[in-house]
């Protein structure tokens, strides 16, 4: 589902340029200079808040507890608490060890981890097999855990010795090392959890490079450094501070005026500010978060193929990015961008702009005189310019209509759980493992596949053939089958993977934008000039 | 009894009726909002079975009255339940962000009033002058510009460019008070410009009135400086009216807040409530809507007890 992105920048910068106002406002800001003055020596002291980073948050998490949360965006916040037992590499997303120093499938339906030794939670218990296995279990049982469908394929978690967890599974599953560098990698504290039950919620103990002090709802989240974190060269801050705010513009705003020393999931339109305003750098890389139209194809003309292919013909994506996007974007052939490890360039050819092909395609299906289509967005700002975009080109092949938009859990209810609708404007935030997300979409009983439709034929075998073995090599192969079925069927119309931004304070050294879209401060420090 | 303290038991029992039924129809009116609260607590991997689970677990399969019902037993006991989405204690939300929106609302007025009343007797001192027609035309405007672009415009000129304030967040008074001013100033500033116009025109309009009102004129015959007159019969008799149009402020700018929070990143009630409507959170809309609808009955109360005090005819 998508995040608010508004674009409140464009106002911004509307008022940057009108000077007449500048000046006009100049003498009241004279006279409260005088006031002003000496206050503001506190404000390059709040800069240097000894070592802790400042972080302008874009919402608040759900919970922080990865089990029970269920938000994209809570991972910023869980990631400096929690080690996952696996993780990836920033660029690629390929798995890399984590807690777990090395994992091995003993035979297609056997995975094997080992362990770190000596490491500990923040409240003092071992990590160990049997603190792996209640994480596990309890991920895939527990009422209120949001993550059981992840763990679905896990028959029964094994301890074989205390640093060794066997996963035994019900089917192959590839996807599982990915899938626990995620949510369900990351380990909280059995005693924790024993101790707290719910509370654990907003009182997270986990084993990583930063401790849980406080949260105020929509406020503020802080987190101290763990002394005796295992990897104690990983993080060099003292701590970090997260401020929730929602509005990006905002966001931007309390960086430049030294209130915060970072901000992230910033719009496109902001980049030009960024770039003028001093003593900031900006970090601007591709995500696996993809603006997509999702389509139901139980309805209506989108039963017919050759409608949903006129969809993705007559989609101009180099020009949606530049006008949607202001250019901070990648456009999208299909869910995986250039630069993931299963990303297949021959699909990506499938789709080129082509309103010729669209309209002949429509011709073909009996819609020569045009198509009307039931659409849905979000209602905000962002949402409804990226609507404006599509009808325009849309209407270029003769498919008409028009878009209802509502809050976003009004949407997402009414399209995806009643099948209102025949597409809707949202966003996929990407999973680390492809695997999972093709599931999530496209499997016949997804909650993501609004019409419930069954997948073309050979997908869930392609599927399952991707999840059958560890071999990047051969798991790829899988996967572009998958991709090339979903796209020659075309059963989503991919938009626009989102770019990344984010702004940092000059003295903010050692951070890196990962692939994944959802940042993870390792590395950084801040050095004073 | 006497009269002041029969008149506030009266109204205070009228106030528990009230709130009965202003969280009554909130609660109403959140039913009749789309969206469903159960897809969201459902987050990335949403199933229809986890969806009915989750209405399970958190009762939202119940009838409304049952709903209510139960909300209404455990708030009599003072439990007001704990938010939803992140299982935040409603009583701790709120008297976290409600002090921090109160606090900005009444800089907001005290900055109305400091500066209001001084232009409305400037411009009360020479009806039709053109001092008069142009600090009454910037009072116009005052009323016609909106909060958050002002606010947005503040930032921009003494924060980011001149950079005597923050542009984002807040300090809590009781923590550091020289701080909670600085950094509520440009927001409060952003806030009051429509109380200040109000202020200023309000105050010159009674001032003129009882200008040429027969014992102001009476006054003059009997040879009372004009500086003697105003602070001594004029204020005073424009002062209830000063009240009224003050009261009324209040509820006005506590409804502002909402957007002016989110230009500054104030962490008041203004943005939690805001959100916790949006995704249908009702134990904290409930606990939100509770305080403003008493916080309102105290400030009417005391509006009402001043009046008596400022003008001994009313009763």
């Amino acid at each position: 589902m998508k995040n608010l992105d508004s674009q409140d920048s464009v106002i911004v910068e509307g008022i940057q340029l009108s000077r007449r106002h500048f000046l006009a406002m100049l003498a009241g800001g004279v006279a409260l200079g005088a006031l002003g003055n000496p206050l503001s020596a506190l404000a390059q002291a709040a800069a240097a808040n000894g070592g802790v980073l400042r972080v302008a948050a874009q919402a608040n998490p759900s919970s922080l507890d990865p089990a029970t949360g269920g938000s994209g965006s809570d991972h910023v916040f869980l990631y400096p608490i929690f080690d996952t037992l696996v993780e990836w590499d920033y660029a690629t997303l390929q798995p890399k060890p984590g807690l777990a120093k090395s994992w091995e499938f003993k035979d297609p339906r056997t995975l094997v981890l080992t362990l770190e030794q000596g490491v500990k939670f923040h409240d003092g218990t071992p990590f160990d097999a049997e603190a792996v296995k209640f994480n596990l279990d309890r991920s895939r049982t527990d009422v209120r855990s949001n993550i059981r469908t992840d763990l679905a394929s896990v028959e029964s978690v094994e301890v074989t010795g205390p640093y060794e967890v066997v996963l035994h599974l019900k089917a192959p599953d590839a996807a599982l090392p990915l899938i626990l560098s995620d949510r369900a990698g990351m380990m909280v504290s059995p005693k924790a959890l024993k101790e707290m039950g719910e509370r654990h919620d907003r009182n997270p103990v986990g084993t990583g490079a930063m401790k849980f002090v406080s949260w105020a709802d929509g406020a503020k989240i802080v987190c101290t450094r763990n002394p005796d974190y295992w990897k104690p060269e990983r993080y060099a801050v003292a701590g970090i501070e997260f401020t929730i705010i929602t509005d990006p513009a905002t966001r931007l705003r309390s960086l430049m005026s030294g209130q915060s020393d970072l901000a992230y999931h910033l719009g496109g339109r902001q980049l030009p500010l960024i770039e003028r305003a001093k003593g900031l750098q900006v970090y601007t890389d591709s995500t696996i978060y993809c603006f997509q139209l999702y389509l139901n194809y139980s309805r209506g003309p989108l039963q017919d193929v050759r409608v949903r292919q006129a969809l993705n013909y007559a989609i101009d994506r180099q020009a949606y990015v530049q006008a949607v996007l202001a250019g901070a974007g990648e456009p999208a052939y299909m869910n995986l961008p250039k630069s993931h490890w299963a990303y297949d360039p021959e699909v990506a050819k499938l789709y080129p702009y082509d309103p010729d092909k669209a309209k002949a395609l429509l011709k073909e299906a009996g819609y020569g005189n045009g198509v009307k289509l039931d659409m849905r967005g979000y209602n905000d700002q962002a949402t409804i310019q990226a609507e404006e975009v599509l009808l325009a080109q849309f209407a270029k092949v003769g498919i008409g209509g028009r878009f209802t938009n509502g809050t976003i859990p009004e949407m997402s209810a009414a399209y995806f759980a009643r099948g209102e609708g025949d597409l809707i404007l949202s966003a996929w935030t990407g999973r680390p493992d492809p695997s999972m997300a093709y599931g999530l979409m496209y499997s016949k009983n997804a909650y993501f596949n609004a019409g419930r439709v069954a997948p073309p034929e050979g997908f869930d075998e392609a599927l399952a053939e991707s999840r059958a073995t560890d071999d990047l090599a051969v798991r790829k192969q899988a996967l572009a089958k998958v991709q090339r079925l979903v796209m020659e069927h075309a059963l989503v119309v991919p938009l626009a993977f989102r770019m990344d931004i984010v702004a940092a304070a000059s003295y903010v050294q050692g951070y890196r934008n990962n692939l994944l879209g959802k940042p993870k401060f390792e590395g950084v420090s801040l050095k004073k000039a | 009894m006497n009269r002041k303290a029969k008149m506030l038991y009266r109204r205070l029992l009228q106030a528990v009726p009230i709130m009965i039924l202003a969280t009554f129809v909130v609660f109403s009116l959140m039913q009749l909002l789309p969206g469903d609260i159960a897809v969201t607590l459902a987050g990335e991997n949403a199933s229809e079975e986890r969806i009915a689970e989750i209405r399970e677990l958190y009762g939202l399969n119940q009838p409304f009255l049952v709903q209510y019902g139960s909300w209404l037993w455990h708030a009599i006991q003072g439990d007001l339940g704990s938010s939803l989405l992140t299982g935040e204690a409603v009583a701790e939300t709120v008297s976290r962000t409600f002090p921090t929106t109160l606090f900005v609302v009444v800089y907001a007025i005290v900055l109305s009033v400091l500066i209001g009343v001084p232009l409305g007797i400037l411009a009360a001192s020479r009806p039709g002058s053109p001092k008069d027609s142009f600090i009454m035309s910037v009072a116009s405007l005052g009323v016609a510009v909106p909060n958050f672009w002002l606010g947005m415009i503040l930032v921009l000129l003494l924060s980011l460019t001149l950079n005597l304030f923050p542009a984002t967040g807040f300090v809590s008074p009781t923590e550091d008070f020289a701080g909670a001013i600085w950094y509520a100033t440009l927001p409060a500033l952003a806030l009051s410009t429509g109380g200040i116009a109000e202020v200023a025109r309000q105050l010159r309009g009674s001032l003129v009135e009882i200008h040429h009102s027969q014992h102001v004129r009476t006054l003059h015959a009997k040879g009372l400086s004009p500086a003697k007159i105003l602070w001594k019969h004029g204020l005073k008799n424009v002062s209830v009216n000063l009240l009224t149009v003050v009261s009324l402020l209040f509820t006005k700018i506590l409804a502002a807040t909402v957007v002016v929070e989110a230009v500054f990143a104030i962490p008041g009630m203004g943005s939690a409530v805001v959100n916790a409507v949006l995704e249908g959170d009702f134990p904290l809309v409930q606990g939100a809507v509770l305080a403003m609808v008493v916080t309102v009955i105290v400030v009417n109360l005391t509006t009402d007890m001043l009046y008596t005090v400022l003008d001994p005819r009313i009763d």
